[in-house]
């Protein structure tokens, strides 16, 4: 089932209109995944790519319900793959993960996605600042969807949906502010 | 031989000397350093004898570098700021026997020679020294004149005064003299090379 | 022929200010361009004084870098000799008088503010058997330095708001130096002509770049580029573009590399160009605004004794057969010190700095500048009389 998920979704992510011809890196799988209601904090974050990442140019963050960092250890590259070790308070509610890596070719990838916390053992959630990073976005002149995300993390993983469903902001860019 | 240095202000102005008759070579080394600051005015050096009988000035003098005994020249432009004309009838250095040449048309060529009378500058008028023209010829340097050398020279006037110089020496090459004794008529003598 | 005395004395720099009876056609212009003053070809920038000239300025548009190495037994009384005729040169052309036997002596009459500024190698110092102020850089991971583009006993850098000013200088003083010193590269380049642009406008590069932004301005000069006996260092460095891959990118993806907007210069957590860079600030998602990898965060320096006086030119050789351009940037760095100053900033860059993707250092040189010369005097006759 997730083998086939992937594949369609690998299918889907190569046939999409707007697909850039050049490879760039693309968020394969994420673990917690997104959109994921865990009952139980994270130790670590881990994100998956098609490429291999540069350490040096891999920036990967978590932020809390109200808009600020976890605390974590450096990230760790191995590979395609980059792990955060989280060594923060938690609190329940929703987080955001945010990634930053630079494509084989040079070209910047950046997106987020969120995951909840719902712990019966912790304070119930207080609501998150409006504007939290939650919708898949596709900012700048190039954006689309092109990152298939496959959630295949946690043992508690239920894949959300297939086909668009399953996109995640792969490429995710900082619009451009009006007046500049 | 002690080649004195003198200006960097030839540049400016009129005079990078300006001397008055009275004052001699051995002076001339004594303060070369002030004479820089006689530049600016470009008439009347502030240390200079008011009693001169003659005041010639050069600007803008130079040498061109050579080896040890080959025929080399000094150029620049010979300035009379008085009312009477000045006669430069002879010229020496330390660095060699000197004449005062010309370049003169003969039988429809131009021809360098020995300058007979020297070189007359009107009053107010000057009197350019330049490759392809008059000039201060150096008939035989003792050494080697090398590029960047300051070189000394002494004018010797009509009325008896003189007029010490320093020239720098630049690897030039250009408007294609020989100054080899017996080439009297140097060929193809590109006389227009420097535009007017 | 008479060589008339200089009929130029104005020492006005450009300015970007309209011209009297030109002011329709400023007024007509689009309000980023500046009207060429009338004195482009006879403005003038004063050669002697205790620091050279062609630092502080504003740098005019046309450069010539050009690299000698010294001949064979050059000793400390052949340099003297030599940078006696090549002030002098300078001193003259600089000011709109021809040369001492300058061979075409009409070229030298439009000075178009030119300066000569002099820069001595480490070799230079070893010829004249004294110890260097300046050391070749430590090779950085980045470089690919060609020797037709590295190195150098002696530096002339000729700057004028006229290409055939540039020229002219060049010829004269490459004759002059023959006798001590062969070329060794000559790098051309160039930046806005006088009057596209008002001074205060920081200029783009070939790739678009505003470039100089973070320049020290004003009394910031002074403590980042000078020692207290006028003299200073520079390094050339000669930056390949890679405009093929460059191109590939969105303006997005430029300015996430640059950490500044294409368009206004503004740092990306900012608005205006000169907006000091908030690395601090997030985006929505939480990353920072400005990359961490992005040019301005790897070359930010806050203390201004740090800074370096960047005076680029552009470089825009010949495409080759398919089209790919030669092209990139002359970079002219002045600081006090290459050590303290220039070489950390480099290191940053050349450890993490994005940018380096479409750069590529293909050349590199460090020049002593010695301190300016009064009217008697000469370049370099402190340690070389």
């Amino acid at each position: 089932m997730k083998r086939l998920a992937a594949v369609i979704a690998a299918v889907l992510a190569v046939t999409a209109p707007g697909t850039p011809a050049w490879a760039h890196a693309q968020l394969m799988f994420a673990d917690p995944a997104k959109d994921l209601t865990l009952t139980v904090a994270p130790a670590a974050v881990t994100l998956g790519f098609n490429e291999r990442l540069r350490p040096d140019f891999t920036t990967i963050v978590v932020s809390d319900p109200a808009r600020q960092r976890v605390a974590a250890s450096p990230a760790v590259v191995d590979d395609k793959r980059v792990t955060l070790t989280l060594t923060g308070t938690w609190s329940n509610g929703t987080y955001t993960v945010a990634y930053r890596v630079v494509s084989v070719d040079g070209h910047t990838v950046q997106g987020s996605y969120p995951f909840t916390l719902a712990d019966p053992n912790l304070p119930p959630a207080v609501p998150a600042p409006p504007s939290a990073a939650a919708a898949p976005a596709s900012g700048g002149e190039d954006g689309g969807s092109n990152g298939p995300l496959i959630g295949v993390g946690a043992g508690t993983v239920l894949l959300a949906a297939l086909g668009a469903g399953l996109y995640l902001s792969g490429r995710r860019r900082s619009s451009p502010q009006a007046g500049n | 031989m002690r080649l004195t240095f003198l200006s960097g202000s030839r540049r400016r102005t009129v005079a990078s000397v300006v001397l008055a008759g009275l004052l001699t070579a051995g002076s001339l080394a004594g303060c070369g350093g002030e004479e820089k600051t006689a530049a600016g005015g470009g008439t009347t050096p502030s240390q200079a004898p008011s009693a001169a009988a003659s005041v010639l000035t050069i600007k803008d003098p130079w040498v061109k570098a050579a080896p040890a005994g080959e025929m080399t020249a000094a150029f620049g432009t010979l300035v009379n700021a008085t009312a009477a004309d000045i006669t430069v009838t002879g010229v020496e250095s330390p660095a060699s026997p000197m004449e005062l040449h010309e370049m003169a048309m003969q039988d429809g060529k131009m021809v360098m020679q020995e300058k007979k009378g020297g070189f007359v500058i009107k009053a107010g008028g000057s009197h350019e020294l330049a490759p392809g023209g008059d000039h201060l010829m150096l008939m035989k340097p003792a050494a080697e004149i090398k590029a960047g050398d300051e070189v000394t020279f002494t004018l010797k006037l009509a009325d008896g005064t003189t007029v010490p110089f320093a020239a720098i020496a630049k690897p030039f090459a250009g408007a294609e003299e020989s100054y080899a004794p017996g080439h009297g008529s140097p060929s193809g003598m590109p006389m227009g090379s420097m535009a007017p | 022929m008479t060589l008339k005395p200089p009929s130029v004395s104005r020492r006005g720099l450009l300015t970007g200010g309209a011209a009297a009876g030109l002011g329709q056609v400023a007024a007509a212009a689009p309000a980023t361009a500046a009207t060429a003053a009338d004195d482009t070809g006879t403005a003038t920038v004063a050669f002697h004084g205790p620091r050279q000239a062609g630092v502080a300025q504003d740098p005019p548009a046309h450069a010539a870098f050009a690299a000698f190495t010294l001949a064979p037994g050059a000793d400390r009384a052949a340099l003297g000799r030599m940078m006696r005729l090549l002030t002098d040169d300078a001193a003259r052309l600089t000011q709109g008088v021809p040369a001492l036997g300058d061979t075409d002596a009409t070229l030298a009459v439009l000075p178009a503010r030119l300066t000569v500024t002099f820069g001595f190698g480490p070799g230079l110092y070893r010829a004249a058997r004294l110890p260097s102020p300046v050391a070749d850089l430590p090779k950085f991971s980045i470089d690919r330095l060609q020797s037709r583009w590295s190195g150098g006993d002696l530096l002339l850098q000729i700057c004028a708001d006229d290409p055939l000013t540039v020229a002219h200088t060049q010829r004269m003083m490459i004759k002059d130096a023959r006798p001590f010193a062969a070329v060794r590269w000559v790098q051309q380049g160039f930046r806005r002509s006088p009057g596209v642009q008002s001074p205060e406008h920081t200029q783009r590069n070939v790739m678009g770049q505003l470039d100089g932004t973070a320049n020290p301005r004003g009394g910031e000069i002074d403590p980042a580029v000078w020692n207290p006996d006028g003299s200073s260092t520079l390094v050339v460095r000669r930056v390949r573009a890679e405009m093929e891959t460059w191109d590939k990118l969105s303006v997005t993806d430029k300015e996430l590399a640059v950490g500044r907007r294409m368009e206004s210069g503004a740092p990306l957590s900012g608005t205006l160009e000169h907006d000091r860079p908030d690395f601090a600030v997030l985006d929505e998602t939480g990353l920072p605004k400005i990359p961490d990898f992005s040019h301005v965060t790897r070359a930010r320096v806050e203390d201004p004794r740090l800074k370096i006086l960047r005076r680029p030119y552009n470089y825009d050789g010949v495409p080759d057969a398919s089209g790919v351009p030669d092209c990139g940037l002359i970079f002219a760095a002045y600081q006090r010190d290459i050590v303290e100053q220039f070489v950390p900033i480099q290191k940053r860059l050349a450890e993490k700095d994005l940018l380096n993707e479409w750069i590529t250092p293909i050349g590199s040189a460090v020049f002593a500048v010695p301190p300016g010369c009064a009217e008697d005097g000469w370049i370099g006759e402190q340690v070389l009389a």
